[in-house]
């Protein structure tokens, strides 16, 4: 009995101490990731760094960035939103998806700062009567941007014979892949190329299926940035070599991991864009002349050691990823 | 403390799918891996019928018939073409996945803007109140119920085919069909979780079901621990407690994230929190 008396004081000291005072010093950021990964971090990097160069800095003790992730399960997401609108925090950063439309079903007041999230309406977030969430603001991102990232193909690209085919694996778990899916096929069909399309559901199927797909004599490899396409892309990198087949994406991170060109949203830039306005409310206090904006920078960047592999003359207009 | 609040709410909206697990553990001695599948399956015909504007009242019932359906199914596979229970669960939850993504159209779908079963009284001002004590009363009901269902001869059978199946057959009872409706009644419970759930958090999504069994699991194993500790022979009291270690599961995520552990710890603490719950009873006795 004297362990069970042990633990239940340490419980309750734990509890008094961590009741937070009432009186609240610095402005505290709600941090929502949905899951672990390397690539989706950058975006995290890059909001605490908007931060920091708008005067809110952890270090200065300015700001108090509170960060949780959900690990990939949707009940953490839930009770993490929960946690910091009940806390309550003075604003909240959310990155993906998952992350963004946990926090929008949750709190109508506190603003929330969306980062690698598409728009409301690819979302489906617009209300009838009220349009958009009114507290939801940050970076979004729609589907335009794909068309120009994959008619890079056709333009690099010649085909071995006859019609240029490619091959994409997706995740159909994740509206937005679905629905860039949906935009490349009518764009293929314009464009007169051939697209083979197989569904990934986790990353452990990744190599089945990608393997799959370079079975089927394709001439390139698109990458759509999804979350299991991140967690495999080391495995479909090895497996397009193998076979000899250069992957195309819509993200830079990727092409840092092997990928050869991506036109697209850059994920440190994403999150940097987003945390300028938090900048905003956290100076003005007041959410006056914020709104959802559209991903600003996008880049042009190639691989150089991929790109001379496959022998790929890259336009002058390409940087070289860093 | 409202935030705990919100926990407990979460705890109670998993508390059919631990009632679920639960029946389907003491038929089978294993737990039904169709939970994964069902439980989305809830979820996905409420956000669909919701968009449709059906109200909760008529959402209610195709739900647990779509959730008992799949169990049907599963138990069909098990005790006619004799396959492995476990394969036949992870059968239909793999199949179960296309069917959710046909039902949604896409892998997520937000409820804006809807009435759910949590604005259907004003029991109180405050909205987590308010849905507290419709999740409260909704599973009251709903536990009642298979407290009842579990005492009639039926269940009493039911449960008794778990324990020894060939004696139950002596008995001249069915198993099969015992079998059968069993895993109809877990998944249609499931499939309520996924119901309340899909309302509470307010959007269904393809992967809410991920891992799902094992939270559900992780209830009925606490509670299992209890009953015995505590050596309870009460129909009504093991359900209490499955009901209490659904809620107890939540409540340790809760503690943990608002502990401040570092990201990468949240799984691990989790799991030394409930190790600590069920090891308590060792602990104590070596205590004692």
């Amino acid at each position: 009995m004297k362990l069970l008396k042990n633990i239940a004081f340490v419980f309750i000291v734990y509890l008094v101490a961590g009741c937070s005072p009432a009186k609240k010093k610095v402005p505290v950021v709600g941090f929502i990731d949905a899951f672990e990964d390397a690539t989706i971090a950058q975006a995290r990097a890059g909001f605490t760094d908007a931060l920091k160069k708008g005067g809110y800095s952890e270090a200065d003790k300015t700001v108090k960035i509170e960060y949780r992730n959900g690990q990939g399960s949707i009940p953490n997401v839930i009770q993490i939103a929960n946690y910091f609108i009940h806390k309550p925090v003075d604003l909240l950063a959310t990155c993906t998806t998952l992350s963004t439309l946990a926090a929008v079903q949750k709190t109508k007041t506190i603003p929330i700062f969306a980062m690698v999230s598409p728009t409301p309406e690819r979302m489906k977030l617009i209300e009838m009567n009220t349009g958009a969430p009114a507290n939801l603001f940050g970076a979004v991102e729609d589907l335009a941007y794909i068309d120009t990232s994959f008619l890079l193909i056709p333009q690099l690209l010649k085909p071995k014979m006859g019609k240029l085919t490619v091959g994409i694996v997706y995740n159909d778990a994740e509206p937005q892949s679905a629905d860039a899916l949906r935009q490349i096929r009518a764009l293929a069909e314009k464009n007169n190329i051939n697209i083979l399309a197989t569904p990934v559901v986790t990353s452990a199927d990744a190599q089945l299926v990608t393997k799959s797909l370079l079975d089927k004599n394709i001439d390139a490899f698109f990458a759509l940035p999804d979350n299991v396409v991140f967690a495999s892309f080391e495995t479909i990198v090895k497996s397009c070599d193998e076979k000899y087949v250069p992957i195309f994406t819509s993200e830079a991170g990727l092409v840092k991991r092997g990928a050869v060109v991506a036109f697209g949203a850059d994920m440190y830039q994403w999150g940097y864009q987003a945390g300028e306005q938090a900048v905003q409310y956290l100076n003005n206090n007041s959410t006056k002349g914020l709104q959802p904006e559209m991903v600003k920078v996008r880049n042009r960047v190639f691989n150089p050691t991929v790109a001379a592999k496959y022998h790929i003359a890259i336009p002058a207009n390409f940087k070289t990823v860093k | 403390m409202e935030f705990y609040l919100t926990a407990l709410i979460q705890g109670l909206c998993y508390c059919t799918l631990a009632l679920g697990i639960y029946i389907s553990m003491k038929i089978f001695n294993i737990p039904d891996i169709t939970t994964d599948g069902s439980y989305t399956l809830g979820g996905a015909v409420t956000a669909v019928m919701l968009m449709h504007h059906q109200p909760v009242y008529v959402v209610l019932p195709v739900v647990v018939l779509a959730g008992a359906a799949a169990g049907a199914l599963t138990g069909l596979i098990h005790t006619k073409l004799k396959i492995n229970a476990l394969l036949a669960g992870i059968l239909v939850m793999t199949a179960l996945y296309s069917v959710n993504l046909t039902i949604m159209g896409r892998s997520n779908l937000p409820l804006i803007g809807l009435s759910s079963l949590f604005t259907l009284a004003n029991i109180s001002n405050n909205p987590d109140l308010n849905t507290f004590w419709i999740a409260f009363i909704f599973i009251l009901i709903a536990t009642l119920k298979i407290d009842y269902l579990l005492k009639t001869d039926f269940g009493l059978a039911m449960r008794a085919t778990g324990n020894s199946e060939s004696m139950i057959r002596a008995l001249g009872v069915n198993t099969d069909r015992m079998k059968i409706v069993g895993l109809a009644l877990a998944n249609a419970l499931t499939a309520l979780s996924g119901y309340l759930i899909t309302q509470y958090q307010g959007f269904a999504d393809i992967s809410m079901g991920i891992g799902v069994v094992i939270m559900g699991l992780g209830s009925v194993i606490i509670a299992e621990t209890l009953i015995n500790w505590l050596r309870i022979t009460s129909v009504w009291g093991s359900l209490a407690l499955v009901l209490g270690g659904a809620i107890l599961f939540q409540f340790v995520l809760a503690f943990t994230l608002s502990s401040g552990v570092d990201a990468i710890y949240l799984k691990a603490v989790t799991a030394i929190f409930v190790l600590l719950i069920v090891g308590l009873p060792r602990l104590t006795r070596r205590a004692a």
